[in-house]
């Protein structure tokens, strides 16, 4: 016999464990292995190809637009909008959502599961190409704390996107290439409204090295991102409640 | 236990299922409909997986979309055959009973495998079972937690007739203990031993509801069409007519469709009448035998 709702952290832990073990797939795991391979081998040939210049705004340079604006959403893309899309895709929601449990925690339970996977996969091709282009300490801290910050923040934003549309991999790499790739790029007001302008802020707050749109404090570059992860898995949560289940 | 009031629901411009009202109770009710009917839709409104557009469902007391309690005292299994495929049987099921807010998670699936005649050390993921072995694990998952109200989606597809016959009776005893059990099935001979209760849906309409032999009879007492071919197709309807073998009929050159409301009596005289005056029959072919037509004039004569 049921005993009654479940409770808020017991929920979470599920939710997290489910959605793991759905996630690490071998294929996403080496296509995601590949990507942050080629970061790291276009990084060691910038660090080769400019031997004479500082080694620090060559690494903040390669890790900001190789890692930042592709490896760290893409990957973030792949398993946070899996994570519950997949399951509303395939029909196995209904094994989550038809429980006595609260909807936040689910969500929550996938966007943690979701993090776990994707920060290892960007963090340490990063900090690998960090050592590579030899650029110090650093920029190794820079790059662990952006990735942080952005892994999150894009982890919530693409869980929810699964939530929203169909085929959320394709409109979220629509989003990366033409939002945070492209239009970021027109100017600061722009930057303002992409994930980007913030992690590359706090790279720039703390390796001191000017990056285009980049001029944000270091605890706007990591507040703005997490009210955003926050705003991202509340609408996650309403979106899961109200939504038709198959 | 289950009450149902004026239920529509639409997706656009299509209406899956149109002002449909009844109440269950414990015991084992079947809801009888043809593929595209609307049972699906139906059985996901009562579990709060969609709203419905008008009306309203009540399980146990509750709206299961809004009240969190109730839904751990609804147990579904969904048509679709989707489950968790990396996992194991008693993956599945033990995680349907920690959602569920089971305590002694480990014993209730392996209760519930057991019910369902499903091992429950085999360490195979479900992804790689048959459709039959699928279908006993979504039961195991939706009986682990000894729900009030069982809701089944067609249950008993892909089971062999063994396995039939065992969900069947199981189905009994779980209605005999008082629990709501609701199945839905578009075989009719699957509902025919499935309970005495049944709900018939057609278009996403109630056709007819209450005691499955009363329904069988207004089904079997229906108008029927059928369609003779024979040379003299004129001769052979007048005779039919005279005779009052049929209710009526309409004539081609070597072809006649009649109306009877008692096909039996026609079966039977169809052969001998056509011999008497030198007819030679062709074929004679039921036009509306199929379910479809059953169900639809079920719904059409309310």
């Amino acid at each position: 016999m049921s005993d009654g709702a479940v409770p808020t952290v017991r929920a979470i832990s599920l939710t997290y464990r489910l959605v793991m073990r759905q996630l690490v797939t071998r294929g996403r795991l080496i296509a995601l292995a590949v990507v942050g391979v080629v970061v790291v081998v276009v990084s060691a040939a910038v660090g080769a190809s400019d031997a004479d210049g500082d080694p620090l705004e060559r690494g903040v340079r390669v890790i900001s637009d190789l890692g930042f604006t592709a490896l760290v959403p893409i990957v973030a893309l792949v398993f946070a909008a899996a994570s519950l899309g997949d399951m509303r895709e395939d029909s196995t929601l209904v094994y989550l959502w038809l429980r006595p449990m609260d909807r936040w925690p689910v969500v929550v339970g996938a966007w943690a599961a979701a993090v776990t996977v994707s920060l290892p996969l960007s963090l340490v091709p990063l900090i690998v190409s960090a050592v590579v282009v030899d650029a110090g300490g650093a920029l190794v801290g820079a790059t662990v704390l952006a990735a942080v910050v952005g892994t999150i923040v894009y982890s919530a934003l693409f869980v929810l996107a699964g939530l929203l549309v169909k085929n959320a991999i394709v409109w979220g790499l629509a989003y990366v290439l033409l939002w945070e790739g492209l239009v970021a790029g027109f100017g600061s007001f722009a930057a303002r409204l992409a994930i980007r302008g913030y992690t590359r802020s706090i790279i720039t707050s703390r390796t001191g090295i000017d990056l285009d749109l980049g001029d944000l404090s270091l605890a706007t570059g990591i507040a703005v991102p997490l009210v955003v992860a926050v705003a991202a898995i509340g609408l996650a949560s309403v979106r899961l409640r109200a939504m038709d289940v198959a | 236990m289950v009450e149902v009031t004026g239920v529509t629901k639409s997706f656009g411009d299509v209406v899956a299922v149109s002002d449909v009202s009844f109440r269950v109770d414990a015991g084992v009710t079947a809801l009888l409909g043809p593929n595209g009917a609307g049972k699906s839709t139906l059985f996901r409104v009562m579990c709060g997986l969609t709203a419905p557009t008008r009306g309203s469902v009540r399980v146990l007391g509750h709206d299961a979309r809004r009240d969190r309690e109730v839904r751990g005292r609804i147990g579904l299994a969904p048509q679709q055959d989707s489950l968790f495929d990396r996992v194991s049987a008693r993956q599945f099921v033990e995680f349907a009973a920690q959602t569920l807010g089971v305590v002694d998670h480990a014993e209730a699936a392996r209760a519930a495998l057991g019910q369902v005649a499903l091992p429950v050390d085999d360490p195979k993921p479900v992804g790689s079972f048959s459709k039959g072995m699928r279908q006993r694990v979504k039961l195991a998952a939706a009986l682990v937690h000894d729900p009030d109200v069982l809701i089944l989606d067609e249950p008993l597809t892909g089971l062999d007739p063994v396995q039939r016959n065992r969900m069947i009776t199981f189905f009994h005893e779980l209605g005999d203990a008082g629990k709501c059990v609701l199945v839905s099935s578009h075989v009719l001979d699957e509902v025919a031993r499935l309970g005495s209760q049944v709900l018939v849906i057609a278009q996403g309409r109630l056709g007819a509801s209450g005691d499955y032999r009363a329904l069988r009879a207004l089904m079997d007492d229906r108008p029927h069409r059928v369609r003779v071919a024979a040379d003299r197709a004129r001769e052979l309807a007048a005779a039919l007519l005279a005779r009052g073998l049929i209710d009526g009929v309409s004539v081609t050159a070597e072809e006649l469709v009649v109306h009877t409301n008692d096909v039996d009596r026609f079966g039977r005289s169809i052969a001998p009448t056509a011999r008497e005056l030198g007819v030679r029959l062709r074929e004679v072919e039921p036009l509306d035998d199929d379910l479809e037509s059953v169900f639809r004039y079920l719904v059409e004569r309310r």
